[in-house]
Protein backbone atom coordinates (compact mmCIF):
# COMPACT_ATOMS: atom_id res chain seq x y z
CA UNK A 1 0.00 0.00 0.00
CA UNK A 2 1.24 3.52 -0.81
CA UNK A 3 0.09 7.02 -0.05
CA UNK A 4 -1.09 9.35 2.68
CA UNK A 5 -4.58 8.98 4.17
CA UNK A 6 -6.54 11.45 6.20
CA UNK A 7 -9.01 9.85 8.61
CA UNK A 8 -11.93 11.56 10.33
CA UNK A 9 -13.85 9.64 13.00
CA UNK A 10 -16.78 11.35 14.64
CA UNK A 11 -20.07 11.08 16.43
CA UNK A 12 -22.21 13.73 18.08
CA UNK A 13 -19.79 14.34 20.93
CA UNK A 14 -16.33 13.58 19.57
CA UNK A 15 -14.32 14.22 16.46
CA UNK A 16 -10.90 12.74 15.79
CA UNK A 17 -8.62 13.60 12.89
CA UNK A 18 -5.41 11.84 11.98
CA UNK A 19 -3.23 11.30 8.95
CA UNK A 20 -1.25 8.13 8.27
CA UNK A 21 1.47 7.91 5.64
CA UNK A 22 3.54 4.87 6.53
CA UNK A 23 2.83 1.22 7.22
CA UNK A 24 3.17 1.67 11.00
CA UNK A 25 1.78 4.52 13.10
CA UNK A 26 1.94 4.48 16.91
CA UNK A 27 -0.46 6.27 19.27
CA UNK A 28 0.57 6.60 22.91
CA UNK A 29 0.81 9.38 25.49
CA UNK A 30 -1.00 10.26 28.68
CA UNK A 31 -3.95 8.33 30.08
CA UNK A 32 -7.45 9.73 29.51
CA UNK A 33 -6.71 11.35 26.16
CA UNK A 34 -9.25 9.25 24.27
CA UNK A 35 -7.19 6.49 22.63
CA UNK A 36 -9.52 3.65 23.61
CA UNK A 37 -12.57 5.75 22.75
CA UNK A 38 -11.16 6.25 19.24
CA UNK A 39 -10.68 2.49 18.88
CA UNK A 40 -14.20 1.81 20.14
CA UNK A 41 -15.72 4.24 17.63
CA UNK A 42 -13.84 2.62 14.73
CA UNK A 43 -14.90 -0.82 15.94
CA UNK A 44 -18.57 0.23 16.06
CA UNK A 45 -18.41 1.82 12.61
CA UNK A 46 -16.62 -1.21 11.19
CA UNK A 47 -19.22 -3.61 12.62
CA UNK A 48 -22.42 -1.68 11.95
CA UNK A 49 -21.56 0.80 9.22
CA UNK A 50 -23.63 3.97 9.16
CA UNK A 51 -26.18 2.39 11.49
CA UNK A 52 -23.59 2.73 14.24
CA UNK A 53 -24.03 6.50 14.20
CA UNK A 54 -20.28 6.87 13.81
CA UNK A 55 -18.88 8.56 10.71
CA UNK A 56 -15.52 7.31 9.50
CA UNK A 57 -14.32 9.31 6.53
CA UNK A 58 -11.29 7.89 4.74
CA UNK A 59 -10.32 6.78 1.24
CA UNK A 60 -9.47 3.36 2.67
CA UNK A 61 -11.55 1.05 4.89
CA UNK A 62 -10.64 1.39 8.57
CA UNK A 63 -11.11 -1.54 10.94
CA UNK A 64 -10.01 -3.11 14.20
CA UNK A 65 -7.93 -6.26 14.58
CA UNK A 66 -7.94 -8.03 17.94
CA UNK A 67 -8.16 -11.38 19.65
CA UNK A 68 -6.39 -14.69 19.37
CA UNK A 69 -7.50 -15.34 15.80
CA UNK A 70 -5.86 -12.19 14.42
CA UNK A 71 -3.50 -14.31 12.32
CA UNK A 72 -6.42 -16.04 10.62
CA UNK A 73 -8.11 -12.75 9.71
CA UNK A 74 -5.14 -10.62 8.63
CA UNK A 75 -4.26 -12.58 5.45
CA UNK A 76 -7.74 -11.72 4.12
CA UNK A 77 -7.35 -7.97 4.61
CA UNK A 78 -5.86 -5.85 1.83
CA UNK A 79 -5.45 -2.12 1.32
CA UNK A 80 -7.01 -1.27 4.69
CA UNK A 81 -6.02 0.80 7.70
CA UNK A 82 -6.01 -1.54 10.67
CA UNK A 83 -6.19 -0.28 14.25
CA UNK A 84 -5.03 -2.35 17.23
CA UNK A 85 -5.63 -1.43 20.88
CA UNK A 86 -3.12 -1.99 23.68
CA UNK A 87 -4.81 -5.13 25.01
CA UNK A 88 -3.33 -7.17 22.15
CA UNK A 89 -0.15 -8.66 23.57
CA UNK A 90 0.62 -10.37 20.26
CA UNK A 91 1.78 -7.07 18.74
CA UNK A 92 5.18 -7.62 20.37
CA UNK A 93 5.61 -11.07 18.79
CA UNK A 94 7.90 -11.91 15.92
CA UNK A 95 4.91 -13.55 14.23
CA UNK A 96 3.03 -10.26 14.17
CA UNK A 97 6.10 -8.38 12.88
CA UNK A 98 6.43 -10.90 10.05
CA UNK A 99 2.72 -10.52 9.25
CA UNK A 100 3.02 -6.70 9.12
CA UNK A 101 6.05 -7.00 6.85
CA UNK A 102 4.16 -9.23 4.41
CA UNK A 103 0.96 -7.18 4.58
CA UNK A 104 -0.32 -4.59 2.12
CA UNK A 105 -2.23 -2.77 4.88
CA UNK A 106 -1.30 0.17 7.10
CA UNK A 107 -1.33 -0.40 10.88
CA UNK A 108 -2.15 2.03 13.68
CA UNK A 109 -1.04 0.61 17.03
CA UNK A 110 -2.15 2.00 20.38
CA UNK A 111 0.69 0.99 22.68
CA UNK A 112 3.49 2.18 24.94
CA UNK A 113 5.52 -0.94 24.21
CA UNK A 114 8.76 -0.23 22.36
CA UNK A 115 8.17 -3.02 19.79
CA UNK A 116 11.78 -3.53 18.62
CA UNK A 117 10.58 -6.06 16.02
CA UNK A 118 8.80 -3.30 14.12
CA UNK A 119 10.81 -0.60 12.25
CA UNK A 120 8.63 2.47 12.81
CA UNK A 121 9.62 6.08 12.34
CA UNK A 122 10.26 8.71 15.00
CA UNK A 123 7.90 10.88 12.93
CA UNK A 124 4.97 8.51 13.28
CA UNK A 125 4.66 8.36 17.07
CA UNK A 126 1.67 10.43 18.14
CA UNK A 127 -0.28 11.49 21.14
CA UNK A 128 -3.85 12.80 21.14
CA UNK A 129 -4.77 16.21 22.41
CA UNK A 130 -8.05 18.00 22.64
CA UNK A 131 -7.94 21.23 20.74
CA UNK A 132 -11.32 22.47 21.85
CA UNK A 133 -14.96 22.31 21.01
CA UNK A 134 -16.03 21.98 17.41
CA UNK A 135 -18.54 24.23 15.67
CA UNK A 136 -21.65 23.71 17.80
CA UNK A 137 -19.71 23.61 21.10
CA UNK A 138 -21.07 20.15 21.89
CA UNK A 139 -18.46 18.18 20.00
CA UNK A 140 -14.91 17.90 21.31
CA UNK A 141 -12.23 18.03 18.65
CA UNK A 142 -9.22 15.73 19.07
CA UNK A 143 -6.15 15.72 16.89
CA UNK A 144 -2.78 14.03 16.84
CA UNK A 145 0.51 15.63 17.72
CA UNK A 146 3.98 14.27 17.18
CA UNK A 147 5.37 13.19 20.56
CA UNK A 148 8.96 13.67 19.38
CA UNK A 149 8.48 16.96 17.59
CA UNK A 150 11.24 18.34 15.32
CA UNK A 151 11.89 21.08 17.92
CA UNK A 152 13.49 18.45 20.16
CA UNK A 153 16.21 17.85 17.62
CA UNK A 154 16.94 21.37 16.39
CA UNK A 155 19.44 23.85 17.72
CA UNK A 156 23.17 24.15 17.20
CA UNK A 157 25.41 21.31 18.37
CA UNK A 158 29.18 21.12 18.39
CA UNK A 159 29.79 17.47 19.27
CA UNK A 160 32.84 16.09 21.06
CA UNK A 161 31.66 12.55 20.28
CA UNK A 162 29.34 11.21 17.61
CA UNK A 163 27.64 7.85 18.12
CA UNK A 164 26.49 6.43 14.79
CA UNK A 165 23.88 3.67 14.64
CA UNK A 166 25.38 2.30 11.44
CA UNK A 167 28.48 0.12 11.21
CA UNK A 168 29.04 0.21 7.46
CA UNK A 169 29.00 3.04 4.90
CA UNK A 170 27.31 5.56 7.16
CA UNK A 171 29.82 4.97 9.93
CA UNK A 172 32.74 5.13 7.49
CA UNK A 173 31.51 8.51 6.25
CA UNK A 174 31.14 10.02 9.72
CA UNK A 175 34.38 8.47 10.95
CA UNK A 176 36.27 10.21 8.12
CA UNK A 177 34.53 13.55 8.77
CA UNK A 178 35.14 13.27 12.51
CA UNK A 179 38.80 12.46 11.98
CA UNK A 180 39.23 15.71 10.05
CA UNK A 181 37.63 17.73 12.83
CA UNK A 182 39.14 15.95 15.81
CA UNK A 183 35.77 14.53 16.91
CA UNK A 184 35.49 11.11 18.50
CA UNK A 185 33.33 8.74 16.42
CA UNK A 186 31.77 5.49 17.68
CA UNK A 187 29.64 2.90 15.94
CA UNK A 188 26.82 1.41 18.00
CA UNK A 189 26.55 -1.46 15.48
CA UNK A 190 22.77 -1.36 15.47
CA UNK A 191 19.95 0.73 16.91
CA UNK A 192 19.38 -1.53 19.92
CA UNK A 193 22.98 -0.88 21.07
CA UNK A 194 22.73 2.93 20.91
CA UNK A 195 21.91 3.42 24.59
CA UNK A 196 24.87 1.37 25.76
CA UNK A 197 27.20 3.00 23.22
CA UNK A 198 26.58 6.55 24.51
CA UNK A 199 29.51 7.50 26.75
CA UNK A 200 28.65 8.63 30.27
CA UNK A 201 31.27 11.40 30.29
CA UNK A 202 30.25 15.04 30.42
CA UNK A 203 31.16 15.76 26.81
CA UNK A 204 28.75 16.93 24.11
CA UNK A 205 27.38 13.79 22.46
CA UNK A 206 25.49 13.57 19.19
CA UNK A 207 23.62 10.38 18.33
CA UNK A 208 23.08 9.93 14.58
CA UNK A 209 20.54 7.27 13.73
CA UNK A 210 18.02 6.34 11.03
CA UNK A 211 14.85 8.21 11.96
CA UNK A 212 12.84 5.97 9.62
CA UNK A 213 13.22 2.98 11.96
CA UNK A 214 14.36 4.38 15.31
CA UNK A 215 10.87 4.49 16.84
CA UNK A 216 11.38 1.54 19.16
CA UNK A 217 14.35 3.27 20.83
CA UNK A 218 12.84 6.72 21.18
CA UNK A 219 11.21 6.44 24.60
CA UNK A 220 14.52 5.51 26.21
CA UNK A 221 16.71 7.83 24.10
CA UNK A 222 14.38 10.72 24.93
CA UNK A 223 14.61 10.02 28.64
CA UNK A 224 18.40 9.86 28.34
CA UNK A 225 18.32 13.28 26.66
CA UNK A 226 16.20 14.61 29.54
CA UNK A 227 18.75 13.51 32.12
CA UNK A 228 21.80 14.49 30.05
CA UNK A 229 21.43 17.94 28.51
CA UNK A 230 24.72 17.44 26.65
CA UNK A 231 23.27 14.57 24.61
CA UNK A 232 21.44 15.33 21.36
CA UNK A 233 19.99 13.19 18.61
CA UNK A 234 20.11 13.83 14.89
CA UNK A 235 17.61 11.57 13.13
CA UNK A 236 17.45 11.90 9.33
CA UNK A 237 15.44 9.21 7.56
CA UNK A 238 18.73 7.41 6.92
CA UNK A 239 22.31 8.01 5.75
CA UNK A 240 21.22 7.22 2.19
CA UNK A 241 18.45 9.83 2.50
CA UNK A 242 21.11 12.42 3.43
CA UNK A 243 23.01 11.61 0.23
CA UNK A 244 19.86 11.82 -1.89
CA UNK A 245 18.84 15.05 -0.16
CA UNK A 246 22.24 16.60 -0.88
CA UNK A 247 21.16 17.16 -4.49
CA UNK A 248 24.34 15.57 -5.83
CA UNK A 249 22.56 12.57 -7.28
CA UNK A 250 21.23 13.36 -10.75
CA UNK A 251 17.62 13.10 -11.60
CA UNK A 252 14.53 15.19 -11.08
CA UNK A 253 12.74 11.97 -10.19
CA UNK A 254 14.81 11.59 -7.02
CA UNK A 255 13.90 15.07 -5.84
CA UNK A 256 10.22 14.45 -6.60
CA UNK A 257 10.37 11.27 -4.54
CA UNK A 258 11.91 13.10 -1.60
CA UNK A 259 9.08 15.65 -1.69
CA UNK A 260 6.44 12.98 -1.01
CA UNK A 261 8.05 9.57 -0.41
CA UNK A 262 4.76 8.03 0.71
CA UNK A 263 3.46 8.21 -2.86
CA UNK A 264 6.32 6.00 -4.08
CA UNK A 265 7.06 3.57 -1.24
CA UNK A 266 5.12 0.32 -1.37
CA UNK A 267 4.82 -0.82 2.25
CA UNK A 268 4.70 -4.46 1.23
CA UNK A 269 8.00 -4.17 -0.65
CA UNK A 270 9.79 -1.96 1.87
CA UNK A 271 9.24 -2.71 5.57
CA UNK A 272 10.55 0.76 6.38
CA UNK A 273 11.49 3.80 4.38
CA UNK A 274 15.26 3.59 4.83
CA UNK A 275 15.30 0.38 2.79
CA UNK A 276 13.61 2.24 -0.05
CA UNK A 277 16.08 5.14 0.10
CA UNK A 278 18.98 2.66 -0.05
CA UNK A 279 17.38 0.97 -3.06
CA UNK A 280 16.87 4.19 -5.05
CA UNK A 281 20.36 5.46 -4.19
CA UNK A 282 21.86 2.21 -5.48
CA UNK A 283 19.64 2.28 -8.55
CA UNK A 284 20.48 5.90 -9.41
CA UNK A 285 24.24 5.53 -8.98
CA UNK A 286 24.85 2.04 -10.37
CA UNK A 287 26.52 3.21 -13.57
CA UNK A 288 28.39 6.19 -12.20
CA UNK A 289 31.54 6.95 -10.21
CA UNK A 290 29.20 7.40 -7.19
CA UNK A 291 28.10 3.75 -7.29
CA UNK A 292 26.76 3.17 -3.80
CA UNK A 293 27.23 0.11 -1.64
CA UNK A 294 25.81 -0.11 1.87
CA UNK A 295 28.49 -2.50 3.09
CA UNK A 296 31.51 -0.39 2.09
CA UNK A 297 31.63 3.33 1.42
CA UNK A 298 32.65 4.40 -2.06
CA UNK A 299 35.57 6.83 -1.56
CA UNK A 300 33.88 9.27 -3.95
CA UNK A 301 31.46 10.22 -1.14
CA UNK A 302 34.39 11.57 0.86
CA UNK A 303 35.56 13.95 -1.87
CA UNK A 304 35.22 17.72 -1.42
CA UNK A 305 31.95 18.88 -2.99
CA UNK A 306 30.10 15.61 -2.44
CA UNK A 307 31.04 15.33 1.22
CA UNK A 308 30.25 18.98 1.92
CA UNK A 309 26.84 18.71 0.25
CA UNK A 310 25.92 15.87 2.60
CA UNK A 311 27.15 17.79 5.65
CA UNK A 312 25.20 20.87 4.52
CA UNK A 313 21.98 18.84 4.75
CA UNK A 314 22.71 18.31 8.45
CA UNK A 315 21.66 21.75 9.66
CA UNK A 316 22.65 22.84 13.14
CA UNK A 317 25.69 20.59 13.49
CA UNK A 318 28.93 22.49 13.87
CA UNK A 319 31.83 20.47 12.51
CA UNK A 320 34.46 23.04 13.50
CA UNK A 321 34.45 25.03 10.25
CA UNK A 322 33.57 28.23 12.06
CA UNK A 323 36.68 27.91 14.18
CA UNK A 324 38.79 27.28 11.09
CA UNK A 325 37.32 30.38 9.46
CA UNK A 326 38.06 32.38 12.61
CA UNK A 327 41.65 31.17 12.60
CA UNK A 328 42.03 32.12 8.90
CA UNK A 329 40.70 35.59 9.60
CA UNK A 330 43.09 36.01 12.52
CA UNK A 331 46.01 34.95 10.30
CA UNK A 332 44.87 37.54 7.74
CA UNK A 333 45.04 40.23 10.40
CA UNK B 1 7.65 0.22 48.80
CA UNK B 2 7.27 0.26 45.02
CA UNK B 3 8.71 -2.83 43.33
CA UNK B 4 9.11 -2.91 39.55
CA UNK B 5 9.40 -5.99 37.36
CA UNK B 6 10.46 -5.29 33.78
CA UNK B 7 9.20 -7.81 31.23
CA UNK B 8 6.92 -10.76 31.85
CA UNK B 9 5.91 -11.37 35.46
CA UNK B 10 4.41 -14.48 36.99
CA UNK B 11 0.84 -13.59 37.95
CA UNK B 12 0.98 -10.53 35.73
CA UNK B 13 -2.16 -9.05 34.18
CA UNK B 14 -1.23 -7.64 30.78
CA UNK B 15 -4.40 -5.59 30.29
CA UNK B 16 -5.65 -4.46 33.70
CA UNK B 17 -8.58 -2.38 32.33
CA UNK B 18 -10.34 -5.58 31.18
CA UNK B 19 -9.66 -7.24 34.54
CA UNK B 20 -11.02 -4.13 36.27
CA UNK B 21 -14.27 -4.18 34.27
CA UNK B 22 -14.99 -7.69 35.48
CA UNK B 23 -13.68 -7.50 39.04
CA UNK B 24 -14.05 -4.00 40.47
CA UNK B 25 -16.06 -3.46 43.66
CA UNK B 26 -18.53 -0.58 43.94
CA UNK B 27 -16.98 0.74 47.14
CA UNK B 28 -13.61 1.21 45.41
CA UNK B 29 -15.13 3.87 43.16
CA UNK B 30 -16.39 6.15 45.91
CA UNK B 31 -13.32 5.79 48.12
CA UNK B 32 -11.73 9.26 48.50
CA UNK B 33 -8.49 7.97 46.94
CA UNK B 34 -10.27 6.83 43.75
CA UNK B 35 -12.31 10.04 43.64
CA UNK B 36 -9.06 12.01 43.74
CA UNK B 37 -7.33 9.89 41.08
CA UNK B 38 -10.34 10.01 38.75
CA UNK B 39 -10.46 13.78 39.17
CA UNK B 40 -6.76 14.29 38.50
CA UNK B 41 -6.23 11.84 35.63
CA UNK B 42 -9.62 11.86 33.89
CA UNK B 43 -10.74 15.35 35.01
CA UNK B 44 -14.01 13.64 35.92
CA UNK B 45 -16.23 13.67 39.00
CA UNK B 46 -17.56 10.61 40.79
CA UNK B 47 -21.29 11.18 41.19
CA UNK B 48 -22.15 7.74 42.59
CA UNK B 49 -20.89 4.17 42.52
CA UNK B 50 -22.37 3.80 39.04
CA UNK B 51 -22.01 7.26 37.56
CA UNK B 52 -19.08 9.45 36.56
CA UNK B 53 -19.41 12.93 35.10
CA UNK B 54 -16.84 13.43 32.32
CA UNK B 55 -16.18 16.90 30.85
CA UNK B 56 -15.89 15.34 27.38
CA UNK B 57 -18.30 12.40 27.33
CA UNK B 58 -20.93 13.64 29.78
CA UNK B 59 -22.40 11.16 32.26
CA UNK B 60 -20.63 7.82 31.82
CA UNK B 61 -20.59 4.42 33.54
CA UNK B 62 -17.56 3.30 35.52
CA UNK B 63 -16.51 1.09 32.60
CA UNK B 64 -15.76 4.22 30.56
CA UNK B 65 -13.14 5.76 32.85
CA UNK B 66 -9.62 5.65 31.44
CA UNK B 67 -7.53 2.49 31.40
CA UNK B 68 -4.84 4.31 33.35
CA UNK B 69 -7.17 5.18 36.23
CA UNK B 70 -8.69 1.67 36.24
CA UNK B 71 -5.18 0.28 36.68
CA UNK B 72 -4.38 2.73 39.49
CA UNK B 73 -7.57 1.71 41.32
CA UNK B 74 -6.62 -1.96 40.99
CA UNK B 75 -3.16 -1.19 42.36
CA UNK B 76 -4.77 0.57 45.30
CA UNK B 77 -7.58 -1.85 46.21
CA UNK B 78 -7.26 -5.27 44.56
CA UNK B 79 -6.33 -8.00 47.03
CA UNK B 80 -5.92 -10.88 44.55
CA UNK B 81 -2.14 -10.72 44.54
CA UNK B 82 -2.10 -10.07 40.79
CA UNK B 83 0.67 -7.90 39.36
CA UNK B 84 -0.71 -5.22 37.08
CA UNK B 85 0.94 -3.99 33.91
CA UNK B 86 1.61 -0.29 34.48
CA UNK B 87 2.51 0.18 30.82
CA UNK B 88 -1.19 0.79 30.19
CA UNK B 89 -0.78 3.91 32.34
CA UNK B 90 0.43 7.14 30.81
CA UNK B 91 3.18 9.20 32.36
CA UNK B 92 0.46 11.32 33.99
CA UNK B 93 -0.17 8.30 36.27
CA UNK B 94 3.49 8.05 37.39
CA UNK B 95 3.03 10.32 40.39
CA UNK B 96 0.15 8.17 41.66
CA UNK B 97 2.03 4.91 41.19
CA UNK B 98 4.90 6.31 43.25
CA UNK B 99 2.45 7.56 45.87
CA UNK B 100 0.71 4.16 46.14
CA UNK B 101 4.16 2.58 46.50
CA UNK B 102 4.87 4.87 49.45
CA UNK B 103 1.61 3.86 51.15
CA UNK B 104 2.00 0.10 50.78
CA UNK B 105 4.06 -2.68 49.26
CA UNK B 106 3.15 -2.46 45.60
CA UNK B 107 4.63 -4.63 42.85
CA UNK B 108 4.02 -3.48 39.29
CA UNK B 109 4.99 -4.80 35.92
CA UNK B 110 6.43 -2.62 33.14
CA UNK B 111 6.85 -3.44 29.47
CA UNK B 112 8.47 -0.07 28.75
CA UNK B 113 10.56 2.38 30.75
CA UNK B 114 7.96 4.59 32.36
CA UNK B 115 8.95 8.21 32.80
CA UNK B 116 9.05 8.99 36.54
CA UNK B 117 10.95 12.25 36.03
CA UNK B 118 8.10 14.34 37.43
CA UNK B 119 8.08 12.40 40.72
CA UNK B 120 9.88 14.13 43.57
CA UNK B 121 11.80 11.74 45.85
CA UNK B 122 11.34 8.64 43.72
CA UNK B 123 12.31 5.30 45.28
CA UNK B 124 11.77 1.75 44.01
CA UNK B 125 13.18 -1.75 44.08
CA UNK B 126 14.02 -3.04 40.62
CA UNK B 127 13.17 -6.71 41.06
CA UNK B 128 15.09 -7.86 37.95
CA UNK B 129 18.41 -6.74 39.42
CA UNK B 130 17.57 -6.54 43.14
CA UNK B 131 18.76 -2.94 43.26
CA UNK B 132 16.94 -0.20 45.14
CA UNK B 133 17.04 3.12 43.31
CA UNK B 134 16.63 6.44 45.13
CA UNK B 135 16.07 8.86 42.26
CA UNK B 136 14.69 9.00 38.73
CA UNK B 137 18.23 9.13 37.30
CA UNK B 138 19.23 5.98 39.20
CA UNK B 139 16.03 4.28 38.06
CA UNK B 140 16.66 5.17 34.41
CA UNK B 141 20.28 4.00 34.50
CA UNK B 142 19.23 0.72 36.11
CA UNK B 143 16.32 0.17 33.72
CA UNK B 144 18.63 0.64 30.73
CA UNK B 145 20.81 -2.24 31.91
CA UNK B 146 17.83 -4.63 31.77
CA UNK B 147 16.93 -6.31 28.49
CA UNK B 148 13.49 -7.58 29.49
CA UNK B 149 10.55 -5.42 28.46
Amino acid sequence: MKGKYHIVVQNNRLRYELTVRRNITIIRGDSATGKTTLINLIEQASALGENSGVDVVCERPCRILSGNDWNLILPYLHGQIIFLDEENQFIKSQEFAAAVKASDNYFVLVTREDLPNLPYSVEEIYGIHTSGKYHDLRRTYNEMYRIYSPDLFTGKVKPDTIVVEDSNSGYEFFRAVCLEHNINCLSAKGKSNLKQAVPSSGEQILVVADGAAIGSEMNELYQMMKTNVRMKCYLPESFEWLILKSGQIDGKVVQNILEQPEDYIDSQKYFSWERFFTAILMENTQNSYLKYSKSKLNEAYLQGKMKQAVLDVMEGICWGKEEEKDRTLLKGL
Amino acid sequence: MLKIIFGEASGGVYHPPTYFDNRYEDEWITDPLSVKMIKEIDHSDVISVHLIQSPVLGAIPVRDISGGVKTLILMAFDKSGKIFNASVCGDNCARWIAELGRQKDLTINLHHVMDFSEVAEFEALIVNTGKTVHSYEEYLNEALTIKER
